[in-house]
């Protein structure tokens, strides 16, 4: 076993208990500790069911046949027990409003750590660390129902925190955000990823954050891998993407758009910056000699 | 349904920063005192010392009046309702068909009001100066076990929730021309079949992500969970837990075995 693995599903396919189609099929895929990945797809691809096989709530709280092998640190998933798993597997949900359960932030955010008898001191300190991270310091009084909607989600991404799991899994974190909750969310994420060295196993519709933050991205369609790799690679042809229901990244589109009109097919960018440069070395010129 | 109101209010008084252990078993010692009293005079006084709590508590007006409102018209019924149900003893003060109305009926009824008064306002200052987790908390302090506590709490936690839900869907049908408060009574009833289902459904929901969300954060992984707070008695605590003791066993021992009326 490669201790370098943090996450490894080999051939998975799981279908749900009544049901005909398989909500997972022939799923592969590996993530490394300190990897960003991120699991793209529409509606009903298989997002969320990936995300509860991680930490076990997929075979064991939502039942059904599981085939092939899913291995979280090297640790069989189907072995294992949910609220053993919890404590490597942080979990983020889609809904702000149903994940938090306490009167206050504070209790919200030691609920974890208590369940798993951590002294109160280091309870104390862990709480004080995760809202630091997440940027809701001073926080701790206040009831989670009269939070903002990205405020919300950062609590529940700090009450995962606490438990100091070895990878976090969000599924969806953004879906009920506005876009400052998003912009909000998503800095949290970057900064875990790059000053804490995080694993992070992130589902989403949207291509656009997951574009500049993934090592690496799958892309899903009814249950199935439809590609995975780089997210310059996989991520290069919008159309693509739009048909497999992903909203696509809004530099991809413009690359995608340039290489088109420009019939030059070594176009190809992901940041606002390397856009700049194209467009100021490439489109500028062809259109002075036109204009000429 | 308005929107949820939670009577607690955040404050730095003697009440507040009361153990809610000893708060809660001071309600109840309170409690057995009024049920124990019948007379008018002693439950005023009961009364007095009661709205004394109240001030002491520093309990905003807004929710004081809130919460009056509410007993008030209790009292108002109790007054009107007693002596025409307990007709027993004279004098008569009036005959109306098989009506007969006495002045102990009046009395009576006038002091189960006072007493219904006293009872509620005490368990008010309870919810006035103690926030919900401290009541919970003490609960599972006091013997009952953390899953009831937990479940105690996550139902007070979703009541805003809930009446936030329940206001969101009659909006919506509101926008699609419902009309809740027309029509006969049946009519009405009915109407709200369209906010009742949906409601249910939003609520099955929660609680189904809500059951994912407690286990992904380790709920039930050992038996013996630890806590962040503990709750601590201090000297302060002992004196008021020993005035309360007082203040029920000095009437209950002149009632019960000095005969004396109180």
């Amino acid at each position: 076993m490669d201790p370098g693995i943090a996450l490894s599903l080999r051939d998975v396919r799981f279908r749900h208990r009544n049901a005909k189609g398989w909500a997972l099929d022939d799923v592969s895929l590996q993530v490394r500790r300190g990897q960003f990945v991120s699991v793209l797809g529409a509606n009903g691809a298989g997002k969320s069911t990936l995300c509860m096989l991680v930490n076990g709530l997929v075979p064991h709280t939502v039942p059904g046949d599981l085939e092939g092998v899913v291995e979280v640190f090297g640790a069989d998933v189907a072995e294992d027990s949910v609220a053993k798993l919890s404590s490597r597997v942080g979990m983020v949900f889609q809904e702000p409003e149903s994940q938090l359960f306490c009167m206050t932030v504070e209790e919200e955010v030691a609920f974890g750590p208590e369940n798993l008898g951590v002294p109160a001191d280091e309870i104390k300190g862990r709480v004080e660390w995760a809202l630091e991270l997440v940027g809701m310091a001073g926080y701790n009084d206040r009831s989670p129902f009269s939070l903002s909607g990205g405020q919300k989600q950062r609590v529940a991404i700090a009450a995962a925190l606490s438990m100091r799991p070895d990878i976090l899994v969000l599924d969806e974190p953004a879906y009920a955000l506005d876009p400052i909750g998003r912009v909000e969310l998503y800095k949290v994420l970057r900064e875990l990823k790059e000053k804490h060295g995080m694993t992070v196993l992130l589902a989403e519709r949207d291509a656009e954050e997951a574009s500049l933050y993934s090592d690496h991205i799958v892309l899903m369609e009814n249950g199935k891998v439809a590609a995975q790799g780089p997210p310059k690679e996989v991520l290069a042809d919008p159309e693509r993407l739009v048909s497999l229901g992903i909203s696509p990244p809004q530099m991809s589109e413009v690359a995608s758009l340039l290489r088109s009109r420009l019939r030059s097919p070594d176009i190809d960018f992901t940041r606002v910056e390397d856009a700049e440069r194209t467009i100021i070395e490439r489109v500028l010129p062809a259109g002075r000699g036109a204009a000429r | 349904m308005t929107g949820f109101v939670d009577l607690y209010t955040e404050g730095d008084t003697v009440l507040h920063r009361m153990d809610p252990r000893v708060k809660i078993f001071a309600v109840l010692m309170l409690t057995l005192l009024i049920l124990m009293i019948s007379s008018l005079v002693h439950l005023l006084i009961l009364l007095a010392f009661i709205a004394l709590l109240v001030a002491l508590g520093r309990a905003p007006f807004s929710k004081v009046s809130l919460a009056l409102r509410f007993v008030l018209r209790v009292m108002i019924m109790i007054v009107i309702l007693w002596p025409i149900f307990d007709p027993s003893g004279t004098p008569v003060l009036a005959t109306l068909g098989p009506v007969r109305i006495t002045e102990p009926g009046v009395m009576r009824g006038i002091t189960n009001a006072v007493r219904i008064c006293c009872l509620a306002t005490v368990w008010y200052v309870l919810m006035f100066t103690t926030p919900q987790r401290d009541l919970v908390r003490a609960l599972v302090k006091l013997g009952v076990r953390f899953d009831f506590g937990l479940t105690l709490s996550i139902a007070l936690r979703f009541l805003p929730t809930f009446s936030a839900t329940v206001e969101s869907i009659k909006d919506a049908q509101r926008a699609r021309g419902m009309e809740f408060d027309k029509g006969s009574p049946l009519r009405r009833s009915r109407n709200y079949i369209s906010v009742l289902i949906p409601t249910i459904i939003s609520a099955l929901r929660t609680a189904d992500t809500l059951s994912l969300a407690l286990q992904s954060r380790a709920y039930g992984a050992r038996r013996h969970r630890t806590y962040l707070r503990e709750l601590k008695m201090r000297a302060s605590d002992g004196v008021a837990l020993a005035v309360v003791v007082a203040a029920f066993v000095m009437p209950a021992v002149a009632k019960f075995f000095l005969k004396v009326p109180v």
